[in-house]
């Protein structure tokens, strides 16, 4: 008996280990078409692609991306909503199928989920007055720029920018903009996210100069769903040549979905 | 256990000692167009002449009932709209100047009603123009019985000058803050920048002490 005893331990170790290392549990196509459900992961407080209605129900770009996801599958989408740092945690332990979580692909993250193909993307930019002329980085020269401080412009204008750019660093998004908005500054350096929210707010003033950045975003699942990721891919595939993301984007964020996201594989 | 790194601090130190002679020169320009502005104030305040006093009035009670940073967000996003635009530096003066000039004016008032009116009549009996009495038997006793609350003042705006990056000006808090976001020492830099700025304090003060001893040291007989 003593050596089965052993074996036990060891068994029990080993559980142990796989259970603190974190069990993969995917659930597939087939589970969750007789289940009735899909379960879908999304953050709430990353306006304008993940927000609370005023009814307090998820809404925004990903909660009408998730609605289609889970109209294609012919199951019913239950959003769950999860948050920046445990979004991967919940796929992984199974609490959702699938995270429509604004999740930028990245080599790291790769690792850990199956990405779909992109279904969004931010995109990090120099815009301006339409009257100002900036054709690339070294015309910033001598010119005034916002940005938010320690922000991904930040970091992106400072990097390009000849070194007599008077780049001007604000505490938050909404000061830089303000900077902009009251001809402070003829130039910022922004997401295609703010300045969706600056151009309803003033109308055409500004225009996007030259590119600094981006980042697409996936739908996830967890290794393992192979048949349902396969069937998240064209869903993507549909929702971008019959337009639906399109009018999502342009519902949210103004404008088509951009280019960058439609190219990119 | 947090483990302390001041190294990004030494090998930046440049920026910070460039940020504090920023906030340097800002104060002392703001201090020195704050007392013209709070003795100019002081004087048509207690001029007896009531559209003057009443506009007086107006601007003190505004500025020191309104937060600082709400005063300079209106003076840098506001004042471009009926087309006054100024650089983020010279908003931070500007805002400066406004702001201490409003609390100055308090001060030095209190100062001018301070002179008995035997002092004043003492100076038409010595056939003083009224500009030689404003100047040697009103002003220079009021800034000598109001100095400690004047100096308080000014080391208080240097203080408050650290808001100014909010509107992209460049001083030694923002100075601090670019060098945090360069090197997310977050605890570091602002434990050097409490220090720095506690010695700029310190130096005021002893300026302040030392222009004491040398201007207002004639013997009174109070």
């Amino acid at each position: 008996m003593k050596l089965n005893r052993r074996l036990f331990a060891t068994l029990a170790a080993s559980a142990l280990a796989a259970g603190l290392a974190g069990p993969v549990l995917a659930t597939d196509l087939a589970a969750i078409e007789s289940a009735g459900t899909v379960k879908i992961g999304m953050l709430v407080d990353f306006p304008p692609f993940g927000i609370l209605d005023t009814a307090g129900k998820p809404d925004g770009y990903d909660a009408d991306v998730a609605k289609a996801l889970g109209d294609y599958l012919g199951v019913k989408a239950d959003i769950v909503p999860v948050t920046g740092p445990n979004r991967i945690p919940y796929l992984l332990s199974g609490q959702v199928d699938v995270l429509v979580a604004s999740l930028g692909i990245t080599k790291e993250r790769a690792e850990k989920v199956n990405f779909s193909k992109p279904y969004a993307g931010i995109s990090i930019a120099v815009y301006g007055d339409k009257a100002t002329a900036l054709a690339d980085a070294a015309a910033l020269s001598g010119q005034g720029i916002a940005v938010t401080r320690a922000s991904t412009q930040d970091t992106g204008v400072t990097k390009v920018a000849p070194a007599d750019a008077d780049i001007r660093r604000f505490d938050d998004d909404a000061s830089a903009v303000q900077a902009l908005m009251s001809g402070q500054v003829k130039l910022i350096g922004a997401s295609n996210v703010v300045m969706s929210q600056v151009n309803a707010a003033a109308g055409d003033r500004f225009d996007k100069k030259f590119d600094l950045s981006s980042q697409v975003q996936g739908i996830a699942v967890a290794p393992g769903s192979d048949a349902l990721l396969e069937k998240i891919n064209a869903f993507v595939v549909q929702a971008k040549s019959d337009g639906m993301l399109d009018k999502v984007h342009e519902k949210w964020l103004g404008g088509p979905l951009p280019e960058f996201v439609k190219t990119a594989e | 256990m947090y483990h302390f790194n001041f190294q990004p601090i030494f090998d930046n130190f440049d920026m910070l000692l460039h940020g504090a002679w920023l906030t340097v020169r800002l104060s002392l320009m703001a201090m020195v167009f704050g007392l013209i502005v709070s003795v100019l104030g002081a004087v048509a305040k207690t001029s007896g002449i009531r559209p003057l006093r009443w506009l007086v009035d107006l601007y003190v009670e505004v500025i020191r009932n309104t937060p600082f940073l709400i005063q300079i967000f209106f003076i840098f996003f506001g004042l471009p709209a009926i087309g006054i635009a100024m650089s983020p530096n010279t908003a931070a003066l500007v805002a400066l100047v406004v702001n201490v000039g409003a609390y100055g004016t308090e001060i030095i008032r209190a100062g001018i009603e301070s002179i008995p009116q035997g002092q004043i009549e003492a100076g038409r009996a010595l056939a003083l123009s009224r500009v030689q009495i404003l100047r040697h038997v009103v002003l220079k006793p009021a800034l000598r019985n109001i100095y400690p609350a004047l100096t308080s003042q000014f080391i208080y705006l240097m203080l408050t000058s650290s808001v100014v990056s909010v509107i992209s000006a460049n001083d030694l808090a923002s100075a601090g803050a670019d060098l945090n976001a360069k090197s997310f020492a977050s605890f570091e830099v602002y434990l050097v920048l409490t220090v720095m700025y506690f010695l700029l304090a310190a130096g005021f003060s002893a300026v302040f002490a030392m222009i004491r001893r040398v201007a207002f040291s004639y013997p009174a007989s109070r």
